[in-house]
């Protein structure tokens, strides 16, 4: 039975995506779950899976055609059988016969025709034939279409990009022009004509890139953090700052400036946790396990019940409203190359110790790989967050909230302490230290502590059968 | 222990000042050595007095041709010590507000002479009135003086330089000038004005060197007009005390004068304040400057004319811009493509990027359109019996501006709207969208620019 592949819908305000390129082609064998195409927002680019095992009888959109939504792009099934009804109403089948390419020029100055017709463009050569060899000419076609706005064509701007396999994207392309400079009118139609790269810094009015500039060290394959270097003196360096940085700067900055925050310190007895830990490792060992658990998603796992007897806490506060959470958004601070990310794991209340677990990860390596679906890194996403620096050594911290949450947890490292072991005598225990930074705008002092206990208590009696 | 200052600049002048209150608005502490007043040569012995005596000589020109304009003016003449006064007064007003701007942003001005003496902790310590002075960074703004060429018989106290002549305290029966660029010209033109018999000697084939050809003999026949006698080609052999002895075409020209100014250029003050403990590059007499004004040492700047670059005012101010947005932790470079060359003689001169014969070396497909300032109806209405140009230089590959030189009018006023174009790299499609006010003689570049589709 031939199942069709549908256009997913990327966040509630995207109405289109773009295909950058097929990953197989029609008549191709699939499995379920191998990459047919990749695909993007202005935002981001996906890679979209094959929902079913067979052969991708038909694909109904070529490279570069933006695709409405929920739109059927392609068809999986069996050779030999009929996918009219898969058919979508504006697309067109890959057997329509090639027009012959166009000039790159010609085509630009024709923008308003490639509007109305989108289905009718080909795919630039250069894209989808040698994109496989050369990364710099991976390039999206909204960047495209951004760079010939401003008198560029894919040529002129040697940049990596941030998408699948160093893919140029449009915001690659905005992040270039704002670190690098804008070229002057004769600067962009040489660039265009002699088809010379964009130089690495422009030295004209306000970095302004000069004609002169052209083709003078182009920026080098960039890495994940492209911190252009501004000034270097004998003792230091001035770097630029990546917009990721930016962004950071700005909502921690605002955060502790636009709320009441302050932090509260607790331990919990981590004897469950660790013996459940070793528990996995174990389990691990003999291959009954899939689930590599760790100490975080336990806590993490214990912080979701908490907040659910303590709804309070999972909130956002709203000026002169509080919106309280039926279900747990549960946002992980994520250390990436590029800087940290929130992501956040919807419905996480949903989840078994397990399946949280796999979930936390896979939020994880999305944003190590920047798949992660930006509005999941909002941080109106989550309703609380937690924040783990235990791994390093830290003892106490305050964590900063992302606003507007009431509040965030950080987790802590495990010390050692002494306690009474139940029966008078004192011994020393397994110490996680908990930091509960709160609104106080939101939250007052006692609830805070009542809900950090509750989050030790939750700890302190962790109870999972593998 | 003394304070550490951020920026310390040797040199009270365009580069010096400008950037020290620059360097104040940036939060940085800066501090200024300089043994005269403040202001350099622009203000006190340059730019400043000398414009305010051309003004005085055009207002006397024009009274002279009031009866174009319909008005009766029986007989204009000069007071010349109340034009020196008065430029007197003008340099002071000017001084005091330099001064009043360093004051009030809290630059420490020292006015004794400085002395580099080292380095400690990768400070730069200056010597000044047996005080040391620490600091991060140091500029150099010394400037430059007149060079006196080596000419047999030539003795300091027969002649005088932009300096002394502006201490003239009346205007000479005749004035021969040696050196036919700007400043010499500017002299010849304001004293002619006032009467003087003024004779130009040149050693090139033009007046004005480095300024597009066609723009320079167009002022050389409109000086020549005026009464004053240029020497082209000729070089001055000999002096005997105020004769002049020279050779033109192998012929000997004896001229006798009452006064006679050496304006053959000017050459950069690296001496005598201690670049040597520093082991600051010197190449060519001039202090060797990247595009960001550092010298071979990273904290050490030289901006202005000891660098040797582009001997103007306003080419230092930027340049002590640079200086300054660096330190302030802005990117910031120097460019030398666009700066505008103005000559106040009347008619002025005003002229920014390359001229033809550069185009023509460089080996440039380019095009030139040359409209007459008559295109303009303000320069009709104000410049009766007089004629201008406007000269537009295109680089035919991408129609880019590449140079606009203009004689007439006030093209001095309006030549930093054609800087703009060229540092912004303007196609003559770009410049057609720029729109210019009306009636100015501006406009003149507005048709030149479109005489290019004829």
């Amino acid at each position: 039975m031939a199942v069709p592949v549908i256009m997913p819908r990327q966040g509630q305000s995207v109405e289109s995506c773009i295909i950058s390129e097929w990953s197989k082609q029609k008549g191709d064998k699939v499995e379920e779950g191998d990459v047919l195409c990749v695909y993007e927002t202005d935002k981001a680019s996906f890679e979209l899976e094959s929902p079913a095992s067979g052969t991708l009888l038909e694909t109904f959109f070529t490279a570069d055609d933006d695709v409405p939504v929920l739109t059927n792009i392609a068809v999986i099934g069996e050779e030999g059988e009929a996918i009219d009804e898969f058919l979508p109403e504006n697309a067109n089948a890959t057997e329509e016969p090639e027009q012959p390419a166009q000039p790159a020029e010609e085509k630009y100055e024709d923008t308003s025709a490639a509007t109305e017709q989108p289905q009718k463009e080909q795919p630039e050569p250069a894209v989808s034939q040698e994109s496989d060899t050369d990364e710099f000419t991976r390039i999206s076609p909204r960047a495209k279409s951004y760079l010939q706005k401003i008198g560029l064509s894919q040529n002129d701007i040697k940049i990596s990009g941030s998408g699948p396999q160093g893919r140029i994207l449009e915001q690659d392309v905005i992040n270039h022009i704002e670190q690098h400079g804008k070229p002057t009118p004769t600067a962009a139609q040489a660039a265009r004509e002699e088809k010379s790269g964009m130089p690495a810094e422009g030295t004209g009015l306000g970095g302004q890139i000069r004609r002169e500039d052209l083709g003078k060290t182009a920026a080098p394959a960039a890495s994940t953090t492209p911190a252009q270097v501004l000034e270097e003196g004998a003792d230091f360096t001035v770097k630029k700052l990546p917009n990721i940085r930016k962004i950071i700067a700005e909502n921690m900055h605002k955060s502790l400036q636009n709320s009441a925050q302050l932090t509260h310190h607790l331990g919990a007895d981590a004897r469950k946790l660790l013996n459940l830990r070793k528990q996995v490792k174990a389990a691990q060992a003999e291959g009954t396990l899939q689930s590599n658990i760790t100490l975080n998603d336990m806590i993490c796992f214990a912080v979701i019940k908490a907040l659910k007897k303590h709804p309070e806490a999972n909130s956002h506060f709203l000026g002169d409203k509080i919106k309280i959470f039926n279900k747990v958004h549960l946002g992980l601070a994520v250390d990436t190359e590029r800087g940290l990310m929130v992501p956040a794991l919807q419905n996480a209340d949903d989840f078994n110790l397990e399946g949280l677990s796999n979930q936390l990860k896979k939020i994880a390596n999305d944003c190590k790989t920047g798949k992660i679906d930006p509005e999941l890194l909002a941080s109106t996403a989550a309703s609380f967050t937690v924040s783990n620096l235990g791994a390093f050594g830290i003892e106490i911290f305050t964590p900063v909230i992302n606003l507007p949450q009431s509040g965030i947890l950080g987790v802590n490292t495990i010390t050692h302490r002494p306690a009474d072991l139940g029966d008078g005598t004192i011994g020393f225990v397994p110490h996680l230290g908990l930091s509960l930074t709160y609104d106080h705008r939101s939250l007052d002092g006692a609830p805070a502590s009542r809900f950090l206990q509750a989050i030790k208590q939750e700890i302190e009696n962790f109870e999972h059968s593998l | 222990m003394e304070d550490i200052f951020d920026l310390a600049i040797i040199g009270g002048g365009p580069a010096g000042y400008n950037s020290a209150e620059r360097a104040a608005q940036n939060g940085l502490k800066a501090v200024v050595f300089e043994t005269n007043r403040l202001g350099g040569v622009c203000l006190n012995e340059g730019c400043i007095p000398t414009k305010t005596m051309l003004h005085t000589a055009k207002l006397l020109d024009n009274a002279r041709d009031a009866n174009k304009y319909g008005l009766i003016i029986p007989e204009a003449s000069f007071d010349y010590p109340a034009i020196y006064n008065r430029k007197n007064k003008v340099i002071d007003t000017l001084v005091n507000g330099v001064t009043m701007r360093l004051k009030k942003h809290q630059v420490t001005v020292v006015n004794q002479k400085a002395n580099i003496t080292g380095k400690s902790n990768g400070n730069i310590n200056v010597e000044a009135g047996g005080k040391n002075y620490q600091a991060r960074n140091l500029m150099i703004a010394t400037g430059a003086a007149p060079f006196i060429p080596p000419i047999p018989g030539l003795q300091r106290k027969n002649i005088l330089t932009s300096k002394e002549i502006l201490d003239l305290q009346e205007a000479p029966e005749s004035l021969v000038v040696i050196g036919g660029g700007y400043i010499g010209l500017e002299f010849g033109s304001f004293y002619r004005s006032l009467g003087t018999e003024v004779t130009v000697i040149e050693t090139l084939d033009e007046i004005t060197p480095g300024m597009d050809k066609e723009i320079a003999a167009h002022l050389r026949k409109d000086l020549i007009k005026r009464g004053i006698t240029i020497h082209l080609q000729t070089k001055v052999v000999e002096m005997q005390g105020k004769k002049v002895i020279a050779e033109k075409n192998g012929e000997r020209l004896e001229i006798e004068a009452s006064e006679v100014l050496v304006s053959v250029g000017r050459r950069p003050n690296v001496e005598g304040f201690g670049l040597e403990n520093l082991g600051v590059l010197v190449e060519n007499g001039a202090i060797k400057t990247n595009d960001k004004l550092q010298t071979n040492i990273p904290n050490v700047f030289a901006a202005g004319d000891v660098n040797g670059k582009s001997l103007l005012a306003h080419t230092a101010y930027r340049e002590g811009e640079v200086v300054v947005n660096q330190l302030a932790g802005c990117q910031d470079r120097m460019r030398y493509h666009a700066i505008p060359g103005v000559i106040y003689t009347n008619p002025e001169v005003a002229s920014v990027g390359i001229t033809e014969v550069q185009a023509q070396k460089s080996g440039m497909d380019y095009e030139v359109k040359k409209l007459p300032m008559a295109y303009s109806g303000r320069f009709i209405a104000e410049n009766e019996g007089k004629q201008g140009h406007c000269k537009i230089i295109v680089n035919k590959k991408y129609n880019q501006i590449v140079g606009i030189h203009m004689i007439g009018g006030v093209c001095s006023e309006m030549i930093y709207g054609a800087a703009q174009m060229i540092e912004s790299e303007f196609r003559l499609q770009d410049a057609e969208e720029v729109i210019f006010p009306h009636p100015t003689v501006s406009e003149v570049i507005k048709e030149t620019i479109f005489a290019f589709k004829d």
